[in-house]
Parts: C-alpha cells; structure tokens; sequence
C-alpha cells in the first residue's frame, strides 16, 4: 500500500472566465480522514468533483494511487466511491436492487457482489425496508443507503460530501462512527462538511478552503493552537477575516 | 460488455413502468375500440337512403324508383300529396339525417315527350362525418342512375331494337397504368387509392416512433439530473460511450416495441374504416393489378424500411442525448425538444401532402437535407422500386448519427454533462 493515496497538486479549475479554484495543494494517506471546510462558493465541492472525475482540472494534477484521474478515469473510479450532497436514488428501484445494482457495475464475481450487498445491507441497517420501493424512503433512509451503497465496495478513497446531511442526531452519530471504522481499516477519506462538530469529531486533518484557496492544513488541535480558538467555527472566522 | 448489459437491464427496468407502458396500453385500446365503433356503423349503414316523394305516380317515376332501388339506394316513399320541404323538415325535427328526393307531377309526361325535368333534392345534414359524407355523396349516384334509366328508355322508344348501352356511350376507355418498366391494366386512381390505403398508417408510426424515442431518452437524462443519480453514476466504473450507448439502446427498444403496438392499432383502425366506407373489397380487387406493377413489398423491401426507421430513429435519440443534457430538470424536456420534433414534423406534413421528387429544388433539397425525410421517403420509394434513395438516405442518417454521437460522447466525457443547463450557459457550483 503507498503511503499517500491521494495526492492534488496546484488544483486550479475553471469555469469560462470564473476560478472557482485557484491552485491547491494536499494529500490524503491511507486510513486517514481529510476533511475540506469552507463556505458556501468556496469550492469544496468542485475540488470533490475533480477527485471523483467528474470535472477535468484546468491546471495541476490530481492522482488516486499514484493514477492519474485526467488521464485514466475509468482506472480511477475503480477505486473511489463518491458520495455527492445531494444524491437521489432510482425512484422506482428496491432497496435491494439498487444495491445489487451498484455491486454489479463494481465486481465481476457474484461471490463479491454478494459480499458487497451484504455489507451494504449492515451498514445501511434498513433491514426489510430494502425490499421497498426508494421513492418510499424517507431523506435519512435514502442517505443511509447512498453511504452504504458508496462503502460496501471498500474504495482506497471515498469521497463524501456532507455525508451526514438530511440525518437526525442519532443517524448522523451512527454514520459517523461508521466512517471513522472504515477509515480504521485503511480506506482513505475526503469529505466536506459546514458541521464543524462532525469535522473536528471525524477528521485526522483539515484544510481551510476560502474563495478557491486552501488557506491551511493541521489537525483539528493544531489549527485551534495556530489560531489561539476555542473551536473549529473560530479557526474558519479567523481565515475568512 | 459485462458492465454495459448490467447497465442496459436496469435502463430497461426503469422504461419499463406502469407509468410508461399504460398510456400505450390505452391508446392502442382506443383505436380498437373506435375501429370496432366505425366498423360497426359502416356495417348498419348498408347502402344510402332515400326518401322519395313521388307527386307524379306515372310508370316512369315508378321506373325511377325502381332504378334507384337496385342501384343500391335503400328507398322510403313518402306520401305524395306533402312537399319534399315539408318531409325534409319533418326529417330535420325528428333528429334524422338523409336526402329527400321529389318527383314532379307531369314529370314522366315531360320526360316521355323528350322534355328535361328536375328533381328536387332536399339533404338533411347532422354531422359531418366520414359515413355523413358518403350519403351526401349519393346525390350525384341518384341523378347518374336514374338518368341512365331513363334516356335507356328514351333511346328504345325513339329507335326500337337499338342497344341503348352502345348509343350513350359510343367511345370506351381502356385504362393502363406503367410504373416503371411494369404496365398493368387499371385505372390511376385506382393505383393511387391502393398504395395511399397501404402507407397511410406508415409515416403516422413513423413519427411516433421517432419523437416518442428522442422523449424517452431526454427524460431519462432529465430525470437521471433531476433527482441527482447522474453524479454517482458518472463517478461509478463504467466508460462514458457505453453510458450513453445503453440509454440509446434502452430508449431505441422500447421505442420500437412501442410502435410495433401502434402498427397493430393502427392497421386494426385503418382496416375497420377502410371496410365502413367500402375500402376492403376494392382493395382485394386491386391486390393483382398492385401485383403485376410491382408495388408490393416484400420482405427485403419491409427490412429496408425497417433500417431507414431505425436510422432515423437512432439520430433522433444522438440528438436526444444532446438536448437531454441540457436539460435541468424534466420540466425542460418539451421545450428543448421542440425544435427536434419541428425538424421531425417538417418532412412528415410535407411527405403527406407534397411530392418531393416534382418540388422545386430547392423545396426538394431542403426537405432532404433533414435527417428524418428519409425514412418517410423510403416506403413511397421503395413502391416504385427506387431501392438507389432508400440506400443513400439511410447512409446520410447514418453520417449525421455519427456525427451528433461524437458530440454526444463528447458532452458526456466532459464537465459539460454537469455544467450544462437550458440557457446554455454553464451552471457552476464552486
């Protein structure tokens, strides 16, 4: 396994005449959680969306174990699981087939797949609520399938945006300890999040995204001590000043 | 190829709702349903009814009427002494519909003496329908059979032992038709009447089949933004040609099976009203001549038709995929595919209505520079064995499906697929 999994270098994305990211720079190693705070605009989900290879960068590089995500997308999505803010599922799909759907487009054998389904199933603790209907589930069963169905193929990366969004304070804990195991088991992590509870409970590290800059990485101990606060909310007040 | 199939099944399983497959469902129970209603009353309707006023009572109106009878005319004699008006009125009270004929008193002296005289006709008119249109059409079979009658027994009386057939119609007309290098004996309009009769209900599931597959596959790409599934499915392993390729060949299946649904319908309906207005019998007649002309298809000729249709279809759903992807949300679909469709509508009224091989040129040209002429072109075509354009108009849809699926491949290979939205513009979310 190489040390870092994902590596961005001088990131810089353009849309026309607008620099949504002006050329940022970080890495990510195996088991670690690297989360990405800002403000609305401040491009945390276009840099997600460059990693996942939805969005080509206009400048610098971005590699998913040591692949080049411009030049081999397809070897790329192999090994990452994209979690978006706002992802929906098929409406008229079952829990079940939804799942099953995925595990097919991601593994070859049925013994994976069904291994992959299975721990979709746990993680998601649906139960045989999977046997209904998506456009029956409420925002936080949807979201809890959308996180099992992006884990079950144990990605080196997954990239989650706002993974506990539409979550009651129960859900939200559970997801979040899931993460964090998975994490413990050597996947990789980049997530986003405005819950600056959830970054400083979850995260090994944290970069300071403003205005398509990355202004500073740490731990969640070192920012506060660099920037004399109680909490990550003061850190990210300080920056933005 | 794994992938792909995986992918295909669940576009499939997605077309393939209640939602979809109902409004087919009842569209082909509706032309069923009103093919057996018009069937139904062509067959109650045997033959044109007459209401006959008969003021005159002399043998030759009796003739008139006996003339009008075995010409087929269902015939109801009225009192004599009541004006053909007044019978008409009573008609149009009593909520009845049908042609009220009156004969003169002293017409059958006038006619004996060689003197012309006029019958009163009075149409009652309630509706204007097809069937309405045949018994008002009966009016000028009334005058042709009863004039026929009665200069017959004009012509014997002024030259007994003559054949009053040869005298009113002196000269004959032997009708050929040459259809290539083909001749047959019958009538232009009976050629014309056959081949309409035959490709009426083609360009009319032609259409459907064309614009129903360009909508499936907008929405779909619609719904895929709409209800945000696109961004996991374009992050999952899975090549972006073949994405793109399932949804096609998705849309394309139900499509086609769809319309194989409207063929059936279609053809059910077109025969139940071709048999109500007296269409099938003629028809059967017509099949030898047809035969012997050579405009029959047959099953190369069918496949060829097939292969236009879906060439035009397959550069229907490229384009498709194009508006699709700058579709925010399905609510956008209509709008974004109404330039499609206008494209799709141009040659469909114009192959209706026009004959593009005797157009002007540039009329001809710019008809045919549009993709979906040709597979309306192909069946009249392929009637007269033109199999020259049917192959160059499906290797011209070919050549824009290539080109509008590179551009397709294109917008889904990049950012555009995410960024893209109605205006235009693109749509940006640092």
């Amino acid at each position: 396994m190489p040390d870092i999994v994902l590596t961005v270098s001088d990131l810089v994305k353009r849309y026309g005449a607008l620099e949504a990211i002006k050329g940022i720079s970080f890495a990510v190693r195996p088991g670690e959680i690297f989360a990405l705070i800002g403000p609305n605009g401040a491009g945390k989900t276009t840099t997600l969306r460059c990693v996942a290879t939805l969005l080509k960068p206009s400048e610098g590089t971005v590699t998913v174990a040591g692949i080049d995500v411009a030049s081999s997308p397809d070897k790329v999505r192999e090994l990452i699981a994209y979690l978006p803010e706002e992802a929906g599922a098929y409406k008229n799909m079952r829990g079940d087939s939804y799942l099953r759907f995925f595990a097919e487009l991601f593994f070859a054998r049925r013994e994976d797949q069904d291994r992959a389904v299975g721990t979709a199933r746990d993680i998601s603790g649906l139960g045989d609520r999977l046997g209904d209907k998506l456009g029956s589930y409420s925002k936080g069963m949807t979201r809890k399938l959308l996180l099992a169905r992006a884990l079950m193929t144990r990605p080196r990366l997954a990239i989650l945006d706002e993974p506990t969004s539409g979550l009651d304070v129960l859900n939200a804990l559970e997801v979040r300890n899931l993460i964090r195991s998975f994490a413990e088991s050597g996947m990789a992590v980049l997530l986003s999040s405005h819950n600056m509870l959830e970054i400083e409970y979850l995260s090994d590290r944290v970069g300071l995204i403003y205005r398509g800059l990355l202004h500073d990485v740490g731990t969640p101990a070192e920012l506060k001590e660099r920037y004399n606060a109680q909490n990550l909310e003061e850190v990210f007040a300080e920056v933005a000043r | 190829m794994r992938r792909f199939t995986v992918l295909l099944r669940k576009e499939l399983r997605e077309l393939l709702t209640l939602q979809v497959l109902a409004p087919f469902a009842v569209s082909i129970l509706v032309f069923v349903l009103i093919g057996n209603i018009v069937g139904q009353e062509g067959e109650n309707k045997t033959g044109p009814s007459v209401t006959v006023v008969d003021a005159d009572a002399s043998d030759v109106s009796r003739s008139v009427i006996d003339a009008l009878e075995s010409g087929g005319f269902k015939i109801t004699l009225a009192a004599g002494d009541r004006s053909p008006t007044y019978i008409a009125a009573q008609m149009q009270d009593g909520g009845s519909s049908g042609l009220v004929i009156g004969i003169p008193r002293g017409f059958g002296a006038d006619v004996s003496r060689g003197t012309p005289r006029r019958l009163e006709s009075h149409t009652v008119m309630r509706d204007f329908s097809f069937l309405a249109t045949r018994d008002a059409g009966a009016l000028k079979g009334i005058l042709a059979t009863v004039n026929d009658a009665l200069s017959s027994q004009l012509i014997v009386q002024a030259a007994p032992g003559s054949d009053p057939s040869a005298m009113k119609n002196p000269v004959g007309l032997e009708e050929h038709v040459v259809v290539g290098d083909r001749s047959a004996r019958a009538s232009a309009e009976e050629v014309i009447w056959f081949i309409s009769n035959q490709t009426t209900f083609i360009p009319i599931v032609l259409f459907l089949v064309i614009v129903f597959a360009a909508q499936i596959i907008a929405t779909t790409i619609a719904s895929e933004k709409e209800n945000k599934t696109l961004e996991t499915l374009l992050a999952s392993p899975i090549g972006r040609g073949q994405l793109v390729t399932a949804k096609m060949v998705a849309a394309a299946t139900i499509a086609l099976v769809s319309a194989a649904a409207y063929m059936i319908g279609l053809r059910y309906y077109m025969d139940s009203v071709a048999g109500s207005l007296g269409g099938a019998g003629a028809r059967g007649a017509s099949d030898t001549v047809m035969a012997s002309l050579g405009l029959t298809l047959g099953p190369a000729e069918y496949a060829l038709l097939g292969a236009s249709l879906f060439a035009g279809t397959l550069v229907a759903l490229a384009a498709a995929v194009i508006l699709g992807a700058f579709a925010e949300n399905i609510r956008a679909i209509q709008s974004l595919l109404t330039p499609l469709i206008v494209f799709i509508m141009i040659p469909y009224f114009l192959t209706l209505f026009i004959d593009l091989e005797t157009a002007s040129p540039l009329l001809r040209w710019s008809v045919l520079a549009i993709p979906f002429a040709h597979p309306f072109r192909a069946a009249p075509s392929l009637f007269l064995g033109d199999l020259e354009s049917v192959w160059a108009g499906i290797a011209y849809e070919t050549v824009w499906f290539i080109g509008l699926s590179y551009i397709a491949a294109r917008i889904f290979s990049s950012d555009r697929i995410l960024t893209l939205k109605l205006s235009g513009r693109r749509r940006v979310r640092p």
